[in-house]
């Protein structure tokens, strides 16, 4: 079958942004940080930890106790929303890693980014200490590695 | 405007149609392209601007759409780590994975239109190469250098064909090391994300990587693209399925070369009845070139294209009689 090279344009058109559309008509569609956050009752995705668990960094993931929960811990998060969603003291995140006692929790995380601390070593550290944030203690599925044989 | 014409061997070609030039080639499918990939460069302009300006007065960066949420590759990019823990490595939102399903799905109905009609950095690539052609045909002195050049090169052209593999091993790379290490080992390498984050520190090596390629553009058509580009590898792949394909009807055809000439990819579209290379960016540059009339067509139907090649054949010669690569006669 012959196709018309003005067929063949309209043809990539309308599957590349129809594609778009659909996922925003589907709500489906996040280009930041911050949707995530907001993102009350979690569904926008992968990691969205569900809808329970009022502490989470709602809809990031960053509560759902497994191994998302720690990759989804970003730069422009608040300490001290991490550390609501991840069940822990600001105090314990700042001594296990040097930092000032008096930071306020509302400081981003890159903010506070220096040669002892990173995200990325908040991450793992939180993905050590329990399978990732969210993981308190009650929360079975969160439960540290070394309860598994 | 059209006549019929009759080769040496009573073979009836397709009527001849004038090629349009300059800009009459915009009022042709190639203006309707060209508006498509503008459309999109200014789309992600404008996000990179507005999110510079939000910065600037003050906003959260996690706030506000990054151009980088706009990339189809990191939806690749965060295919393993979405696979093993259900998240993303950072940096990467549902729109990247959103683009890079609109991107294969492209590419399965399209080939790679992607990259012929949407990709902005292609767009970026056409216009450096549109400057260069141009200054060689204006400013003589330079247009002759610039042949020379090539004539010097041209015992190179022998490294074409095994650089156009470089491309799968960056997909595999920047795909197999996110996944491994959970953050987007391309990233610092990257040309586009590069352009996007211009003036910021983290653009370093991403940076030399866009001028290499913008220089190298001048004088390669889409050399990016043919060598390098991991998103165009793997919507290369996705096409290789696809159910449309370009067709040389050799009983219209001239063997002219013009197609050839034409293809910004560097495809022996002359020698083959079939054009199912995964290079092939469905720019129809090939088509828009043609002389004859119904020569070069395209078309839909079963069966889809058969196994994956990685590499063109090379051209076989004017008769095209063996050019399965590209295409298959």
């Amino acid at each position: 079958m012959r196709v018309k090279p003005i067929v063949f344009g309209a043809l990539v058109i309308a599957i590349f942004f129809g594609t778009i559309g659909a996922s925003m008509a589907a709500g489906a569609w996040q280009s930041t940080g911050r949707n995530s956050m907001t993102g009350v009752g979690g569904g926008e995705g992968p990691g969205s930890g569900g809808t329970s668990g009022s502490q989470r960094v709602a809809g990031s993931g960053v509560g759902s106790g497994d191994g998302a929960g720690a990759a989804s811990v970003k730069g422009w998060m608040a300490i001290g929303d991490v550390a609501d969603a991840a069940g822990v003291d600001v105090a314990e995140i700042l001594a296990a890693f040097d930092l000032p006692a008096d930071t306020q929790p509302s400081t981003p995380l890159k903010d506070l980014e220096s040669d002892a601390f990173s995200v990325s070593a908040l991450r793992t550290w939180l993905a050590e200490r329990g399978g990732g944030p969210g993981g308190s203690p009650e929360d079975p599925r969160a439960a540290p590695s070394d309860t598994t044989p | 405007m059209s006549q019929a014409a009759t080769a040496t061997t009573g073979t009836v070609l397709g009527p001849i149609r004038r090629p349009r030039r300059g800009l009459a080639a915009l009022r042709g499918i190639q203006g309707f392209r060209r508006a498509t990939q503008a459309d999109d460069a200014l789309v992600v302009l404008g996000v990179v601007v507005g999110r510079s300006s939000a910065i600037a007065a003050g906003a959260p960066g996690g706030t506000v759409t990054s151009g980088e949420a706009l990339c189809p590759f990191g939806g690749l990019e965060t295919i393993g780590t979405f696979l093993a823990m259900g998240g993303y490595v950072p940096h990467v939102h549902l729109s990247n994975v959103v683009l890079a399903v609109a991107a294969l799905l492209v590419a399965f109905f399209a080939r790679g239109a992607f990259c012929g009609w949407i990709c902005p950095l292609g767009f970026i690539q056409d216009l450096v190469a549109g400057l260069a052609s141009f200054v060689r045909r204006r400013i003589p002195p330079v247009g002759r250098a610039m042949r020379a050049l090539q004539r010097r090169a041209a015992p190179l052209r022998f490294v074409d064909r095994p650089l156009r593999l470089l491309k799968y091993v960056v997909l595999a790379w920047a795909v197999l090391g996110a996944a491994a290490y959970g953050t987007m080992v391309f990233r610092g390498v990257d040309p586009w994300n590069a352009l996007l984050d211009l003036g910021r520190e983290t653009a370093g090596l991403g940076l030399l990587v866009l001028g290499v390629v913008l220089v190298a553009s001048l004088f390669v058509d889409r050399a990016w693209c043919r060598y390098a580009c991991p998103l165009g590898a793997a919507t290369g792949l996705v096409s290789r399925f696809s159910p449309v394909r370009l067709e040389r009807v050799e009983a219209a055809c001239s063997s002219c070369g013009a197609c050839a000439k034409a293809c910004p990819m560097g495809l022996p579209v002359a020698t083959a009845t079939m054009i199912v290379s995964q290079d092939c960016t469905g720019c129809l540059e090939c088509v828009e070139a043609c002389p004859r009339s119904g020569a070069l067509e395209l078309r839909a139907g079963l069966p889809v294209a058969p196994a994956i090649t990685f590499l063109p054949r090379r051209a076989a010669g004017a008769s095209g009689a063996a050019d399965a690569g590209v295409a298959q006669s």
